[in-house]
């Protein structure tokens, strides 16, 4: 896979068995201003060769989760809700990147959304809601 | 998929994962349209490579169903070959585990010539463990 990987990127350490059977997923930069990255393969597509939203969406869980795990110095975290607005498709060999932003932190709640774009063009939108576990 | 999984499952399931993520995601099933033919009923057993760290149903997986199964019942009441999800709203209510049987009920709110919006609740033995809401763009 080392020449699918996009420059300057590294792979992303995954546990959930559904993120390791759908990615891998790359990273770069520092704490607070990570990126990450899917390169869309012959595993994401739908029989037009257009990403499925359901990979956007797992992508979109891993990415913004990672986001979670980093702003909390790695406490557990489960997705309460995620919002999504699809603005155009991305195809095979397409590089998929977000930034994530964490809106708002508050003692139980994660607040985090992210533009995935490609080639500097928004494919779709994510607005998503995380419950730390273990405050009430 | 073993015998104990085919079992569980009505026998008119029909395998709706034939190609790409869908199927490398799957398999995922349509059930037997009830007499309320505005929806549909989709089904999905869980295994291994659906689960996260902690042995639940990842969430990933389940908007990829909820995705699914909406896509094919919006292309079905369009009456067309396809459609794309333009929004998707997605709540995580409960968990779910190994080998359960996850039950999504879609139904039509409204379709207009364009558009169709849809809601989704999706249950392991009635106890809802998602509900989604969307907007799919026929054609």
């Amino acid at each position: 896979m080392a020449m699918n990987m996009p420059e300057g990127y590294l792979e992303t350490r995954l546990i959930d068995p559904f993120e390791i059977h759908v990615g891998p997923v790359y990273e770069k930069g520092g704490k607070g201003a990570k990126r990450y990255a899917l390169r869309v393969d012959d595993r994401h597509v739908n029989r037009r060769g257009v990403v499925h939203g359901g990979m956007c969406l797992t992508f979109a869980d891993a990415a913004l989760g990672q986001a979670a795990w980093d702003a909390t110095d790695h406490a557990p975290s489960v997705t309460l809700n995620m919002q999504a607005q699809f603005l155009r498709g991305a195809v095979l060999g397409d590089l998929i990147q977000v930034k994530p932003e964490l809106v708002r932190q508050t003692r139980a709640l994660l607040f985090i959304r992210g533009d995935f774009t490609v080639q500097g063009e928004t494919v779709f939108l994510v607005q998503s809601l995380w419950k730390l576990l273990g405050e009430s | 998929m073993n015998q104990s999984t085919a079992q569980r499952l009505p026998a008119d399931a029909e395998n709706i994962s034939a190609v790409g993520y869908n199927r490398h995601a799957g398999p995922f099933y349509r059930l037997a349209k009830d007499a309320d033919d505005l929806g549909g009923r989709f089904a999905f057993i869980v295994q291994p490579k659906h689960l996260n760290n902690v042995g639940n149903i990842h969430g990933g997986l389940l908007m990829t169903f909820a995705d699914v199964a909406m896509s094919r019942t919006a292309r079905l009441a369009a009456g067309v070959e396809s459609c794309n999800t333009v929004s998707l709203t997605v709540d995580f209510v409960g968990p779910g585990e190994l080998g359960d049987l996850v039950v999504a009920q879609v139904r039509v709110t409204r379709r207009t010539r364009t558009l169709v919006f849809q809601t989704a609740s999706i249950a392991i033995d009635e106890r809802v463990i998602t509900v989604a809401t969307g907007l799919w763009k026929i054609g």
